[in-house]
């Protein structure tokens, strides 16, 4: 184990670095789209609530697997014979998209629980003292379904970043792709998978840890 | 008791409300006037704080008309955003923004909306916290406020935004009774500075010593109505006789 760490131990942290930039840019983009649903899907407007169910649902439904293969070969396969644009997509971007949608359908599911946790009182009173919708969404009601929101935002963020391990069979030289390729060089199955699994675990509780700290600092002296 | 000037303020013609089949609301007319102070007592289910609710449009109105200072808000042009500026509601659940401190629940609105700068916003919210007893709890979260204290809050900051109108939404009812007495004082100081309000409320006492008009509402309907005195000592339709001698 220490002679692989030793030689390889280098390449395989880079390919950690990868799994995180693609996890940090998916998570990103997550966001923007759990928004956009999110607040689609508490609407009065029937249309924006079907068209936020709908797409809850058929990213929930479809493996990430799946998903993965579609947009990675699928999505340019159809743009370049069917519309006969000139479309590549590199394995990098077909991950992050793939991320952003899938985690960006939970992410919406988390924040449409979290408004509908906020009491209807406090939009019937921002209301009442004149704001407009949005900016009684954005003063009053946001800012108290966020902290609701937190600790499942911090779990999503976790399986998002595990769910990077799915996306190497699309190629992208993330750290499980990485490994095989240890493998394949040492042969040695048993001390690589034991090095990657610590690896998981070292960054993920890592960012446990950080993210329990800011949830803290968030809920201090309230409530 | 405040006197009126003969302006109206509120004026609701043949206004009707359903919920789905139910209908709450059945064909009310009243017109309420420039510092007139309005009790609207009756009933559980009666439709008396769907009636307050309609005034500033928190509920949709199925059919009929209402007129606040001009403005028809049952027109769907009118901006009732702008409309509601001008009319504070207080509510059974005080509805304080948790997220913010007390200053900040009176500040959001005026500065929000630039009818002030933050200083000014900040010196109007403290001179409102003064006038209902609790300047001492400017920094304070409404979690740490006992529930007088909160409504206390709520009409003050109701009264930031210089409202015209200020509607009340049995504002006692979820107050320990030995908390009442305080939310009270402050609402009967309001009536008497000459603010024009809507008051729905189970408290009879404090109806018959500030309401100048008191309204009894059952099923829908406004079954009768007039100066406290009559409507109290001398009331004409049966249901009013039967709810009164339930109540007082």
């Amino acid at each position: 184990m220490v002679d692989i760490l030793s030689v390889y131990g280098s390449m395989l942290l880079q390919a950690m670095g990868q799994s995180l930039v693609m996890a940090f840019f998916g998570l990103i983009f997550a966001c923007i789209v759990g928004l956009i649903f999110g607040i689609l899907s508490v609407m009065h407007n029937r249309v924006c609530r079907a068209i936020a169910t709908a797409f809850v649902y058929a990213i929930r439904g479809v493996p990430m697997i799946v998903l993965a293969f579609f947009v990675f070969f699928g999505v340019p396969y159809f743009a370049n014979n069917v519309l006969g644009s000139n479309l590549t997509l590199t394995a990098l971007q077909a991950g992050i998209i793939c991320l952003a949608l899938n985690c960006g359908a939970y992410m919406a599911e988390i924040i449409r629980a979290g408004i509908q946790s906020v009491d209807k009182g406090q939009m019937e009173a921002a209301r009442s003292l004149g704001l407009p919708y949005w900016r009684a969404m954005q003063r009053v009601i946001l800012p108290q379904a966020i902290r609701t929101m937190i600790p499942s935002i911090i779990n999503q963020f976790i399986i998002t970043l595990k769910d990077t391990s799915i996306l190497s069979v699309i190629g992208f030289p993330e750290l499980v792709n990485s490994a095989k390729n240890v493998i394949a060089n040492t042969f040695n199955s048993f001390a690589v998978w034991a090095i990657v699994a610590v690896m998981y675990i070292i960054v993920i509780t890592a960012l446990s840890v950080a993210a329990k700290r800011v949830e803290r600092r968030l809920s201090r002296g309230r409530d | 008791m405040a006197a009126t000037n003969g302006n109206i303020k509120i004026h609701i013609s043949h206004l009707k409300k359903f919920f789905g089949e139910l209908e709450v609301l059945n064909d009310i007319s009243m017109d309420v006037y420039e510092g007139e102070v309005v009790v609207i007592i009756g009933p559980s289910g009666s439709g008396k704080s769907t009636l307050l609710r309609c005034i500033n449009k928190l509920e949709e109105v199925t059919d009929g008309q209402i007129i606040v200072d001009g403005h028809d808000i049952t027109d769907k042009k009118v901006n009732i955003n702008k409309v509601r500026e001008n009319i504070g509601m207080v509510f059974q659940h005080f509805n304080l923004f948790n997220n913010l401190n007390v200053l900040g629940n009176l500040m959001l609105a005026p500065v929000d909306l630039k009818k002030a700068t933050k200083e000014q916003a900040r010196e109007q919210a403290l001179l409102m916290l003064q006038k209902v007893g609790l300047s001492d709890k400017a920094e304070a979260y409404p979690a740490q406020l006992s529930g007088c204290q909160k409504q206390r809050v709520a009409i003050a900051r109701a009264l930031c935004m210089n409202p015209d109108i200020m509607l009340f939404d049995e504002p006692t009812s979820a107050l320990d009774p030995e908390m009442v007495g305080e939310v009270l004082q402050v609402m009967k100081q309001l009536a008497a500075d000459g603010m024009t309000m809507v008051i729905v409320t189970h408290e009879m006492g404090f109806a018959r010593e500030v309401a100048d008009r008191v309204i009894f509402m059952d099923g829908g309907y406004i079954v009768e109505e007039g100066p406290p005195q009559k409507l109290f000592l001398n009331p004409k339709e049966p249901r009013t006789i039967n709810f009164l001698n339930k109540v007082l």
